[in-house]
């Protein structure tokens, strides 16, 4: 049983890497119309930034805070600079954003090296409740997620910015009709989605090393956690990454570690033939044109 | 001076000229429809008044400024604001949301309250309906919805298109009494685009004729009806209901 419970924080803190993840995801995907697949070296470079400012000396806290500006920064220019020109057509992004996921490969890898980067855990402290081990940045990680989806989920269905932004998705001519600057609400998606993706990868290296190549990797789930969840859905990215951190932790730990992989995806590929709108049901995506 | 000056507007889809040199005013609180046979361009016209569509030549000022080229939730909080053809009302969001985003550019937090209210008091059917959404009205709830989620921009001139169409003969009663209050009741100008002649006639004091893109005759609506235009454009279609006939007011 103790075991079990450690098994769960685990699981619970990777989960929570792969909600902020896809909720980034779900968010630019389902609600700006654009398939970022760099998203995931977002991430990476979420990371990275975080190595780089901690390796020099610089609080982890401090550095997460970095990371997240420094992301947004990216997703900023990346969406005026780039996506902005392919809303019309969707699959010219589509492409341009694995172009654009190699180009940051590479710039880090020219920055630094290809060697995969960690840095010491930024607390270093266990818990011992009732007899099982907690690490204490392991729930740290957690609390920030919930914290973090909270509020996400809050600014979208409660406040003003909310409703205009569901409108803008829902018909962007009539929004704009009514004074909503659409194309501010894109962007601003998109600057959110990458700030996630930010703190995303500054929470994972405090958990798992982290490599030039660890963005393609993390976007496959992505993309899975948003799917499952349904596009567009704040509570179905939560849901999906639970569901696939949950199956990915416990697998490891009582089955195939070697099919950790295998486990989520076969899981997400069930689900989109059951359930091809995900779990809580999402916006359609953006339009096939 | 005029509140609206549309000067040699000149609008295309693609390499499709829809609008040629087309000019018109509306005075502030007056009500003025442009009546003119399908696909004269009429909707068109007020997509590029509105911001929707970028003219290719012309000029739009408003209230003295110009305002040419300018994306259209600019224009909406200029108060230029526009019901589109079909409503539009946002389907998975309730009643008094759709009213709320229509006085998205508004910050007077009280009187957007009061002006729910208003519209709530107006609109009997808003309020009777105020939780519900909008895909749950129907087609003339819809259509008044559309008018009071304009209406909550508060604007100055509002450009209603097609706002009977689909409508039966007693809720186009209903819309043309809802226009015809819209200045004293909103002190709102009006530029309306109607098919059903009787209607923008009864509820219009000036119009002016589009056909194929250009303005081809103008005038109070005593001239209008007198016009030779008039019968050749509206009299001629049999395919037309008889409670649109112009003779129907």
């Amino acid at each position: 049983m103790e075991i079990f419970f450690q098994q769960l924080v685990n699981s619970l803190s990777v989960a929570s890497v792969t909600i902020l993840i896809g909720m980034g995801i779900t968010l630019i995907f389902g609600l700006a119309g654009i398939v970022n697949f760099a998203h995931g070296e977002f991430l990476m470079v979420g990371g990275m930034a975080t190595w780089f400012l901690v390796s020099a000396g610089i609080n982890f806290f401090i550095a997460v805070l970095g990371a997240m500006i420094l992301v947004g920064f990216l997703g900023f220019v990346a969406e005026r600079g780039l996506f902005r020109f392919t809303l019309e057509r969707p699959m010219n992004g589509f492409i341009m954003s694995i172009g654009l996921s190699v180009i940051l490969q590479h710039v880090v890898i020219r920055l630094f090296n290809e060697v995969q980067k960690t840095i010491p855990d930024p607390i270093g402290q266990v818990w011992v409740v009732h007899g099982v081990d907690i690490i204490v940045m392991r729930a740290i990680v957690i609390a920030i997620t919930a914290i973090v989806v909270a509020i996400t989920y809050f600014c979208i269905s409660r406040s003003r910015y909310g409703l205009a932004l569901t409108a803008s998705i829902a018909d962007p001519d009539t929004a704009a009709l009514m004074g909503i600057p659409v194309r501010r609400y894109v962007t601003g998606v998109f600057i959110y989605g990458s700030v996630l993706a930010g703190l995303g990868g500054a929470l994972m290296i405090a958990l798992f090393p982290i490599t030039p190549f660890t963005g393609s990797v993390v976007i496959i789930r992505g993309f899975a956690v948003s799917l499952i969840g349904g596009l567009g859905n704040v509570g179905g990215a939560v849901v999906g990454g639970l569901l696939l951190g949950l199956v990915d932790g416990l697998s490891a730990g009582y089955g195939f570690p070697e099919w950790t992989d295998a486990y989520s995806l076969v899981l997400m590929i069930a689900i989109l033939i059951v359930r091809p709108q995900g779990l809580l049901g999402g916006t359609l995506g953006p339009k096939a044109s | 001076m005029s509140l609206l000056q549309v000067q040699n507007l000149s609008t295309a889809y693609g390499p499709i000229m829809v609008n040629r040199e087309v000019s018109l005013i509306v005075n502030d609180q007056e009500i003025v429809t442009i009546l003119g046979p399908n696909g004269a361009g009429k909707s068109t016209l007020l997509r590029s008044i509105s911001g929707l569509l970028r003219p290719k030549k012309g000029a739009i000022r408003f209230n003295d400024r110009n305002v040419t080229g300018a994306p259209a939730d600019r224009m909406a909080s200029m108060g230029v604001v526009m019901v589109p053809e079909g409503r539009h009302i946002f389907p998975d969001l309730t009643v008094q949301q759709n009213l709320r985003l229509g006085a998205y550019c508004r910050t007077d937090h009280n009187a957007i309250e009061q002006d729910i209210a208003l519209m709530e008091s107006y609109f009997n059917v808003l309020a009777a309906k105020k939780h519900a959404k909008g895909s749950a009205l129907s087609g003339g709830q819809q259509q008044m919805l559309a008018i009071a989620r304009g209406l909550m921009a508060r604007p100055r001139i509002l450009l209603l298109d097609e706002p009977s169409l689909g409508l039966s003969p007693i809720l186009v009663k209903e819309v043309q009494s809802v226009i015809a209050d819209l200045r004293s009741k909103f002190s709102a100008a009006v530029l309306l685009v109607e098919q059903n002649a009787g209607l923008a006639l009864s509820v219009a004091e000036r119009g002016y004729f589009l056909q194929h893109g250009r303005i081809v005759g103008s005038g109070t609506i005593s001239e209008l009806k007198d016009h030779a235009l008039i019968h050749e454009i509206y009299l001629g279609q049999h395919s037309r209901p008889k409670s649109v006939r112009p003779s129907a007011t």
